[in-house]
């Protein structure tokens, strides 16, 4: 027993050194602020059969809500990689907005929220273009 | 010499650890000094590095009683007499274990059941050697240890199956980098390579459910899995859907949960089946996404850029 616990202390700071070194090394993929251009790229991997429509990028430049049809496709940043999801777009619409963030809630164990920030200058949902609302 | 039957010799997994701890370190710093193709995110090797420590445990908590299982059928159902120190039983029982795992593997793909065990190791989208060790929790629960039990039916002795198996997980391991592009001709024609298992890691639709190996692809070429990678479509890492966060938690037990709630939902006896052993994906009504649905999409997309070579979505 004590030379499990020995061994399991070990093993727990080898890998909290090698999260340091990967963490110092700093080689993830580079991930700039999104444009237009990249979140069509992006999106089109998964939803390589969908329109994009009205595309709105989150403040950050970590996101996406993308309107196609009856869904909204929602593109997210993990760490260096990207995530997405669809929901409906009366649902992203209607989605609250808490600590400068929209809030999306999805029925999916896998991702149940994904979070895009938000703020003055770049409101969610967009302004001034009431179609969207509709 | 003798060897023990019933308790491992030794353990290669155990033997093996310094090795990724070391050759981690080197894949990072190589990286790093841009000598090789090495990506690394820190949380998402976090998780990967947790996602192993805690298999250890998980895996030692119910080894005992797998173990056990195991040991009585040899002791009292074997059907030969295999000796340990012969070299014609250790060569048997490479091919007929790394048989098995290919079964076992192509079953943990194939069918939700095992799947939900196995998701883990496919969660991250990095394909470096930290994602080797990113292992279930969940294996014992799965069950998916019994596919081994014929090998002791058979009669080799447990010990030699567990050694066997050792030897099948470290051999994988290397095979998890993105730093060595193609092994020799003759070696890629025979053995799982990192090239080959990039294939399997990735989510483009035209590489799905492919080459389950592990250490032989012959498997693979043989019962019609085999993919190999395409220098001109870059594998892209991860799964179909990938996950929202980190949280080891949700990497262990997503798929899991999901079954639950779909069972919740389960409408008839033939709901109840589908959700836990159809493929990944299955919906009493088909509106979720399967492999099978994934790929025939994809054909049909290429046959429509080949009929015209032009249209927008031609490259995708
Ligand atoms: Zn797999
Ligand atoms: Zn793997």
């Amino acid at each position: 027993m004590n030379g499990m616990v020995i061994q399991l202390l070990g093993s727990a700071v080898a890998v909290a050194a090698m999260v340091a070194l990967a963490a110092w090394a700093r080689i993830p993929r580079p991930t700039p602020p999104l444009d237009a251009e990249a979140v069509r790229r992006l999106l089109a991997i998964d939803y390589p059969d969908n329109l994009l429509e009205d595309i709105w990028i989150a403040a950050d430049g970590a996101g996406a809500i993308v309107r196609s049809g009856p869904r909204a496709l929602v593109l997210s940043r993990l760490g260096d990689s990207w995530v997405t999801r669809d929901i409906a777009w009366e649902a992203a619409l209607a989605a609250p907005i808490r600590g400068g963030r929209v809030r999306l809630k999805l029925a999916d164990p896998s991702a149940p929220r994904l979070s895009l920030a938000v703020s003055g200058v770049n409101p969610w949902p967009p302004q001034g273009d009431l179609e969207l609302a509709a | 010499m003798t060897l023990d039957p019933i308790k491992p010799a030794f353990d290669p997994v155990t033997w093996a650890i310094p090795v990724f701890v070391i050759t981690i370190v080197g894949e990072i710093i190589l990286g790093r000094l841009g000598k090789v193709k090495a990506n690394y995110e820190a949380r998402d090797t976090a998780t990967s590095l947790l996602m192993g420590l805690g298999s250890t445990i998980a895996g030692a908590l119910l080894a005992g009683s797998i173990a056990l299982v195991s040991i009585w059928i040899w002791e009292n159902h074997r059907l030969l007499d295999i000796p340990m120190t012969a070299w014609w039983a250790w060569l048997a029982i490479f091919f007929l274990e790394d048989a098995t795992y290919y079964w076992f593997h192509r079953i943990a793909h194939e069918r939700r059941f095992w799947w939900a065990s196995h998701v883990n190791h496919h969660s991250s989208q990095h394909y470096n050697l930290a994602t080797a060790l990113r292992q279930t929790w969940t294996g014992g629960v799965a069950g998916t240890w019994l596919l081994w039990l014929p090998l002791a039916l058979i009669g080799f002795p447990p010990a030699m199956i567990a050694i066997q198996k050792g030897i099948s997980l470290v051999y994988q391991y290397w095979i998890h980098t993105e730093a060595i592009r193609r092994m020799p001709r003759w070696f890629e024609a025979v053995f799982n390579t990192p090239s080959h298992h990039r294939v399997h890691h990735a989510r483009n639709a035209r590489y799905l459910d492919a080459n389950y190996a592990g250490i032989l692809i012959i498997w693979d070429r043989m019962f019609g899995t085999f993919i190999p990678e395409d220098e001109a479509e870059p594998p892209r890492y991860g799964l179909v859907k990938n996950l929202g966060d980190f949280n080891i938690l949700r990497v262990a037990f997503h798929e899991w949960i999901g079954i639950g709630k779909d069972l919740m939902s389960a409408r008839s006896p033939r709901d109840v089946i589908g959700y836990l052993f159809g493929p990944p994906g299955w919906s009493p009504d088909g509106s979720r996404e399967t492999s099978a649905t994934l790929k025939a999409r994809w054909r049909e997309r290429q046959a429509a850029a080949e009929a015209d070579p032009a249209p927008p979505m031609a490259a995708e």
